[in-house]
């Protein structure tokens, strides 16, 4: 079967086919992901992949979408004409989206983002913008309008934003892509926060990701390869501190990849996960690269060019570099720069690597012994303007409202966000504020905490640009200013790179243990009410039972139901699902 | 034998034991780092040669030329791990001893500034020679200083012994690591004193750390009481006899680096336990010498020699 890639064009749209026996697979790829987004918008791509797809509802044939960073795909296995539908069908609702789906699209979009877990990475690295919304959640969902969505489509779902991929026994025949105009969009800019590599900070909690961004190409692969098996080497096989200890790679399509790199650990054999993590990167950056493993890494790389579906596999990701303006390079081409690669080549992306590894360890653990700069969590000046000082015991650091912008003082150093830097500013309708910086820093700002009055929180919203605005529905616990207990966080809110919740920070992650008593108690508590129910309903037509015996009977039954269900209420409130 | 009130005072100089540690100090003056290090590659594979590294790391103001040195010769393994050791000798003279409660945050920050240097050189330094046991044996003293943890200390040592087994400074380190004051517990400690002394050569040095392990948990103690109650036990006293006869006592004992303080912690035990025929074996052994450990836990460490080796050789 032949290894080779066609090319083609479709109305205008570029396309690759492969022959491939079997179901036919096809893919529509644009040019747009979270990393395209703003604050305000963060969202409105999934959201047009969710609508564009709503038509198809269930069928026989398997179909799916995917948003990534900058690419969004729409992708579909069946016959031919199940194939030619869906895809003509995906065209027309880019052309003409379901807009009377668009309120429950959202909700589904909220229910699969309380599913996800992101990572926290992207924030790290590059900021609250760019590539780094991946780590936030899609705020702007909930306030995005048709209009804003039909705009979006315009600019980034266009035929010349877009890429088609065919694998099947021949190209599918009366296949039309009815899309607007447009302009091939460049990729994403790359932004940075951070100032020094390696870098680390602590977040989360056991294991430690390391992920580095290389040059593509075949000895970055390579090294990807041969430092997960390093790490799987020295930390489960031979220290037995690692369950899962592995690399990964993946293109980024303009030119650079990225090598992300974990190893878990039971809490107690944290330190010795850590220790060994930075050994395994110190070897490889020291050129201690194993023949062997160079061997065995190339050897599987190259059983999967050789393959006979590689052509296949490859489309998707050969769609990404033509959008992304990348050269295209045959399966020879790929061999010939996968044999030539040597050892020397894998020592240099490790020290490449290095320069620009960024590691999280969890909250609590450290790495300036190794070397690794703490990745900023502080600003390096503080802003002029009002100063506001927290009510009631442990209210926080005081804060400073400024005309440039917003400063908290902490004990170790200023935390600062200058309206012309500001990624983006939530907003409750009772007053409160969290603005973020590009840096990913963020303060908020709580007016009923600091005694901040609303002309002070009016200044803020007027020197916010409009596009970074980010209103959230209204809270039911906000920070006051009288002793709560529940102040006792009031050190960290707000305070660094937290990536804001839609209700600030993140509670505990739910134990095991939690969840036990949850799940117990929830349904002790739930048979109970039954019980109370059936008391109260059928007690006061009962003709034995006095009022008196059934009121008492009620109360009583419906008391012990509220303590019964007080476990699992607190445990629900207080935590996180795990 | 001569009677106890003409021995002379004890000498704690090292050189006095090991007359190549003035050779060593004065090369590390005259910057010879090719004599040192030929000295280094002249012991047999496996040895513990870790004195030739904390003879150099001693001498003061020597972290200046070797600075000097490592950055000039960035893979020079040798050279980076004296310097390693000698970074952690100035941090520790800036922590001192004293318990981590006497010491000021500032002492504690340019503590570990040091050892942070240390351990940087050590990390690459064991990444391009993961046999190296100099390096290793100085990564389980970082580990400690930096408070790294049991486990990452555990692995450390589990990389030095793979190639360096029943390594005598390595064991010594990770006992000190397993000690209460380092985040480790008694139980630990002696469990692996014990095992330091069951998986050694017969007549190795190695089972003197049985001894060590007793004097850090006698010293631990509080109070008079405490102390005496634990001198009093019987299975302390019949560990250090086993641990005396395996090592010190044994026919095929050689006197090692590190013998004097094997003596001395075995002299100072049996005198604490009032053992004087058994602590008057050690102080003979010892003649006049001494070495820092154990005396330094005791108030006047020459003194305190001298009172118990009066006592022992008196009754012994």
């Amino acid at each position: 079967m032949s290894q080779a890639i066609q090319h083609a064009e479709i109305d205008g749209v570029p396309a690759l086919f492969a022959r491939h026996s079997g179901p036919m697979q096809a893919g529509l790829v644009f040019r747009v992901g979270v990393a395209d987004e703003t604050f305000g918008r963060a969202g409105i791509t999934h959201l047009v992949e969710h609508l564009a797809l709503h038509r198809h509802g269930l069928t026989d044939y398997h179909f799916n979408g995917a948003t990534k960073a900058a690419f969004t795909h729409f992708h579909v296995q069946g016959n031919e004409q199940e194939v030619v539908a869906y895809l003509h069908s995906v065209c027309a609702s880019l052309a003409n989206l379901p807009m009377e789906r668009l309120e429950t699209e959202k909700e589904i979009l909220r229910t699969e983002e309380a599913g996800r877990e992101s990572s926290q990475i992207p924030l790290w690295r590059y900021g609250a913008r760019g590539y780094g919304l991946a780590s936030y959640p899609e705020f702007g969902v909930a306030q995005l309008r048709s209009d804003d969505l039909r705009q979006w489509v315009e600019t980034w779902f266009t035929r010349d934003n877009a890429a088609l991929w065919v694998a099947g026994e021949q190209p599918p025949s009366g296949l039309t892509l009815r899309l607007a105009r447009g302009a091939r969009r460049p990729m994403p800019a790359v932004t940075s926060a951070l100032p020094a590599c390696p870098a680390y900070f602590a977040d989360g909690r056991g294991g430690m990701l390391v992920e580095a961004v290389v040059g593509d190409g075949a000895a970055a692969r390579l090294y990807a390869g041969v430092l997960g098996r390093a790490l799987f080497r020295d930390l489960r096989q031979d220290g037995g501190y690692s369950y899962t200890a592995t690399a990964g790679y993946e293109p980024r399509r303009d030119g650079f990849a990225t090598v992300t790199a974990l190893a878990d650990a039971l809490p107690e054999k944290q330190d010795a996960v850590l220790g060994g993590f930075v050994d395994v990167l110190a070897a490889l950056q020291a050129g201690r690269i194993e023949q062997a493993d160079v061997d065995a890494v190339r050897a599987q790389a190259d059983a999967t060019l050789t393959a006979s579906d590689a052509a296949v596999q490859r489309l998707p990701g050969t769609a990404e570099l033509l959008l992304a303006g990348r050269p295209l390079r045959g399966i020879d081409e790929q061999r010939a720069e996968l044999w030539a690669a040597t050892a020397t080549d894998v020592h240099a992306v490790a020290r490449e690597a290095m320069a620009t590894t960024l590691a999280q360890v969890p909250r609590g653990e450290r790495l300036d012994w190794a070397g690794f700069a703490l990745a900023p969590t502080h600003s390096s000046h503080t802003v002029q303007g009002r100063r506001f000082v927290a009510e009631g015991q442990d209210g926080g650091p005081p804060l400073i409202i400024g005309s440039e912008g917003v400063s908290l003082v902490t004990d170790d150093g200023p935390v600062t966000v200058l309206y012309r830097e500001c990624a983006a500013k939530l907003g409750w309708p009772d007053g409160g504020r969290i603005l973020i910086g590009h840096d990913g820093l963020s303060v908020q700002v709580e007016p009923e905490l600091y005694g901040a009055d609303s002309q002070a929180i009016a200044a803020i919203d007027a020197a916010v640009h409009p596009s970074s605005v980010v209103w959230l529905p209204p809270r039911q616990n906000r920070p006051r200013a009288k002793p709560a207990p529940e102040r006792a966080a009031g050190e960290r809110r707000g305070n660094g790179r937290q990536r804001p919740g839609r209700s600030g920070p993140a509670p505990a992650r739910r134990t095991r243990g939690q969840t036990a008593v949850m799940l117990f108690f929830g349904v002790v508590a739930a048979l109970w009410s039954g019980l109370a129910l059936l008391i109260t309903v059928f007690g006061a037509t009962d003709p034995q039972t006095t009022t008196g015996d059934w009121i008492a009977m009620t109360v009583f039954f419906w008391l012990v139901a509220a303590a019964l269900a007080a476990p699992p209420w607190w445990i629900v409130r207080r935590t996180r699902r795990p | 034998m001569p009677s106890a009130a003409v021995l002379p005072p004890p000498d704690f100089a090292v050189a006095s034991a090991f007359p190549e540690h003035r050779w060593l100090q004065q090369a590390a003056q005259a910057h010879d780092w090719s004599a040192i290090r030929a000295f280094a590659e002249k012991f047999p594979r496996g040895a513990d040669r870790t004195f030739v590294v904390t003879t150099v790391a001693d001498v003061p103001e020597i972290e200046y030329p070797l600075r000097e040195f490592v950055a000039a010769n960035p893979d020079d393994l040798f050279a980076a791990t004296l310097l390693a050791a000698r970074e952690v000798i100035v941090g520790w003279n800036i922590r001192t001893a004293a318990r981590a409660s006497q010491v000021s945050r500032e002492q504690f920050q340019t503590f570990h500034h040091h050892l942070r240097q240390a351990e940087q050189l050590l990390i690459r330094v064991t990444a391009a020679d993961p046999a190296y046991d100099l390096a290793w044996a100085e990564r389980l003293t970082t580990v400690r200083g930096l408070q790294l943890g049991q486990n990452e200390a555990r692995r450390r040592y589990d990389r030095l012994t793979r190639h360096h087994p029943c390594h005598f400074t390595g064991q010594a380190r990770l006992l000190q690591q397993l000690c209460p004051k380092w985040s480790g517990n008694w139980a630990a400690m002696h469990s692996f004193a014990r095992e330091c002394m069951l998986t050694a050569p017969a007549g190795a040095l190695n089972a003197s750390l049985v001894a060590e392990a007793h004097v850090e948990h006698w010293v631990d103690l509080k109070t008079k009481n405490e102390r005496a109650e634990y001198l009093r036990r019987p299975d302390v006293h019949r560990e250090l006899v086993e641990a005396a006869d395996r090592s010190v006592l044994h026919p095929a004992f050689r006197r090692s680096y590190g013998w004097v303080t094997a003596y001395g912690a075995f002299a100072a035990m049996f005198s604490l336990i009032g053992d004087l025929p058994r602590a008057a074996v050690h102080f003979r052994a010892l003649g006049n010498l001494a070495s820092e450990y154990p005396w330094a836990y005791f108030d006047k460490p020459a003194d305190a020699y001298v009172r118990y080796r009066n006592a022992a050789l008196a009754k012994g």
